[in-house]
């Protein structure tokens, strides 16, 4: 039986039966002329929960906790999106504490979810195995490096969240129990213990062969606050600088009948690319330029380990910071509810995430609207395939599908995100 | 000794059980000694559905068609089949709106385009399958997952957890946030097994893993009532992972 609707193969349309080593649940298909593939389609299947729904109604206090769920690897980032767009919605400011330890949660997501991807997802294609399982037999050490790195971001993750998916002690105004200077100074020694893995593995992805031809990379965007992953607004390749209020009329999200996650149409009517490569091309650490020498999708998987040791050099700083601040008492907030709307930029690890929501006078949730990146990335995503048809043409079904899965994967996409 | 073959596909939902465990970094190698990891599309490939299975783990609600009928597949290749957090046991977040007109919600989102027409109220395994166990939590905690696979290596099933969140709590000697901090703690209705993470860092319980068996709502109203939390804030926020709370 397939693992997704209507997957068995139509006259000349032939599916990849579900995506595997991505999050969510999603499909290829690719368009076969006698023996050529002529034409390529990406499917976005997962069923839609309705969150911008569920969401309207509620207490402006449980909409971070409700928001999270849209996705478990990028959970601390929705949490942290949902709170800054419910904080401004109702003038709430925060302390730098509580700031500096938000982005230390979201520099955590970000390393674990960049080592999920890296060691789990897609290190099999490059080894040419199926998954950790086949790592774990044919490159042990990588996958046990891998693992100890992914393991840290979550450390992090539960210090700050309580948790390291849906975290709960992140909350509107502050939160529930600060992590010590204790605990910090723990994760701050293993976070030095983990840089000679972080070295290695920088060392050993430039040193992977590519799988893919060479594909451009679409105009791409990113928020304007460079490796903190925050921002009040979003840059582009461009050249333009978007206010975080007008980005969701700036990204200009549609439905269209083949997918069940919105499509960015962009005011230019161009596909943008998000996620680390996009963010690395919006502002290039200097030290960095040498490892990225083609402007190609196919270098997703560098851009993501240069991601995860900037999120270890940031994470540090963050602690560092907190501990040279001190561990002065924290004033409890008070929430004056009043009627506003809140809109919120950050960075998920695959890209500019969107939050905004309307509460009325007693702080009850009238509207709200999420923009993901995999949603985001759907327009470039599906430009790139067809160029790898393109690019391919004359090769064997087998080796295209195969790429296409590949390249697929180079966006990373998180298809529960895309749809929510 | 032979491995168990293990499907573990996630449904209607987000990951996070599957993630949680992909999570258990240390013990993930090793547990490739006992289990094939078979049909797991979220981390190996490809995903195909063969066979017959030792257990299936299934995360997520039902809410299409097609997820009705995968499941009723797993069910008949699986020797377990096991409801693997709060989604599939109780509904989930995706269900807190069950009841109301799912086209009206959809409409919110999408329109009047027939995008996603298809997809019906989520509900969980049990409202399509036999469930063989259920492990709680939105997440599940590590500790049960690896307990429920340490109890399949061995030929037996995780047993049902009977108490409430409030026990351990106690047991762990915190403050109680409702009683003695006013705040619309969960705790005493919501199934336990997750060491009263929450409430552990004086953050309430959401009810993340389900009513606990035989919880006394009435009870429990009066002590919220008493607390000045009124019936429909409280029925709000337990219908959050479980929505026939309003029955």
């Amino acid at each position: 039986m397939p693992l997704l609707p209507g997957v068995e193969a139509m006259n000349n349309i032939k599916k990849i039966d579900m995506l595997t080593r991505v999050e969510g649940h999603g499909s290829v298909e690719l368009v076969k002329d006698g023996g050529r593939v002529v034409d390529v389609r990406l499917n976005l299947h997962e069923s839609p929960r309705l969150f911008e729904a569920l969401l309207v109604g509620r207490r402006f206090d449980e909409i971070p906790d409700i928001a999270c769920r849209i996705c478990a690897i990028c959970s601390t980032v929705h949490k942290v999106a949902a709170l800054q767009a419910v904080e401004q919605a109702l003038n709430v400011s925060i302390s730098r504490r509580i700031a500096l330890l938000r982005e230390l949660a979201v520099q955590g997501g970000q390393i674990e979810s960049h080592a999920l991807h890296i060691f789990c997802l897609a290190l099999p294609d490059y080894l040419g195995v199926n998954g950790f399982q086949g790592l774990a037999v044919h490159a042990p050490e990588k996958l046990q490096m891998g693992l100890r790195i992914k393991k840290l971001g979550n450390l992090i993750q539960e210090a700050v969240g309580g948790r390291a998916i849906h975290p709960f002690n992140l909350l509107v105004g502050g939160m529930g129990k600060m992590p010590g200077a204790d605990q910090l100074q723990r994760l701050s020694g293993q976070l030095s213990e983990i840089c000679d893995d972080v070295a290695a593995s920088i060392a050993y992805i430039c040193s992977l062969r590519d799988l893919l031809p060479h594909l451009a990379i679409a105009p791409v965007c990113a928020a304007s606050g460079g490796p903190s992953l925050f921002g009040d607004g979003l840059l582009t390749s461009t050249g333009l600088n978007i206010a975080a209020s007008q980005a969701a009329v700036w990204l200009n999200e549609e439905i269209e009948s083949n997918t069940n996650a919105k499509v960015s149409h962009f005011s230019e009517n161009t596909s943008f690319m998000v996620g680390p490569l996009a963010r690395l091309m919006v502002s290039m650490p200097q030290k960095y330029v040498h490892c990225f020498p083609d402007h190609s999708i196919r270098s997703s998987l560098k851009a993501r380990i240069v991601e995860l040791k900037m999120a270890v050099e940031r994470a540090q700083l963050l602690i560092e910071q907190l501990l040279a601040d001190g561990q002065g008492k924290e004033q409890p907030v008070t929430v004056v509810i009043s009627k506003g709307e809140g809109t919120s930029i950050v960075e998920a690890p695959r890209g500019t995430l969107l939050h905004n929501y309307c509460f009325d006078s007693r702080g009850i949730c009238t509207a709200a609207n999420i923009i993901t990146p995999t949603a985001i990335n759907q327009g470039a995503m599906a430009n790139s395939l067809k160029e790898l048809i393109a690019a391919m043409d004359g090769a064997d079904y087998h080796q295209i599908r195969g790429a296409a899965e590949i390249l697929v994967r180079c966006y990373d996409p998180c298809i529960s995100c895309a749809v929510h | 000794m032979k491995k168990l073959r293990l499907a573990i596909i996630g449904l209607t939902a987000c990951s996070g059980c599957q993630l949680s465990l992909l999570n258990c970094e240390e013990e993930l190698p090793g547990l490739l000694d006992l289990f094939e990891f078979h049909l797991f599309p979220m981390a190996c490939s490809p995903a195909l559905l063969e066979g017959e299975y030792d257990a299936a783990l299934v995360e997520g609600c039902v809410s299409t068609p097609h997820e009705r009928e995968l499941l009723l597949e797993l069910r008949k290749r699986s020797q377990y089949l096991i409801a693997l957090g709060t989604c599939a046991v109780w509904g989930g977040v995706a269900a807190l709106r069950n009841g109301e007109d799912r086209e009206v919600l959809r409409q919110q989102v999408y329109g009047q385009s027939r995008i996603a027409c298809e997809t019906a109220e989520p509900q969980p395994l049990r409202s399509v399958v036999r469930v063989d166990a259920v492990i709680n939590g939105c997440p599940p905690e590590k500790n049960e997952l690896l307990g429920l696979l340490a109890d399949l290596a061995r030929g037996t099933l995780p047993a049902e957890i009977d108490y409430p969140v409030c026990t351990e709590c106690r047991m762990r000697e915190n403050l109680c946030l409702l009683t003695e901090g006013d705040k619309l703690c969960l705790g005493l209705l919501t199934s336990g097994g997750c060491k009263a993470r929450c409430p552990s860092m004086a953050v309430p319980c959401e009810g993340c893993r389900g009513p606990v068996p035989e919880a006394n709502l009435a009870e429990a109203m009066e002590l919220y009532a008493q607390k000045g939390f009124d019936r429909i804030t409280v029925l709000e926020r337990l219908c959050r992972f479980y929505p026939e709370w309003k029955l």
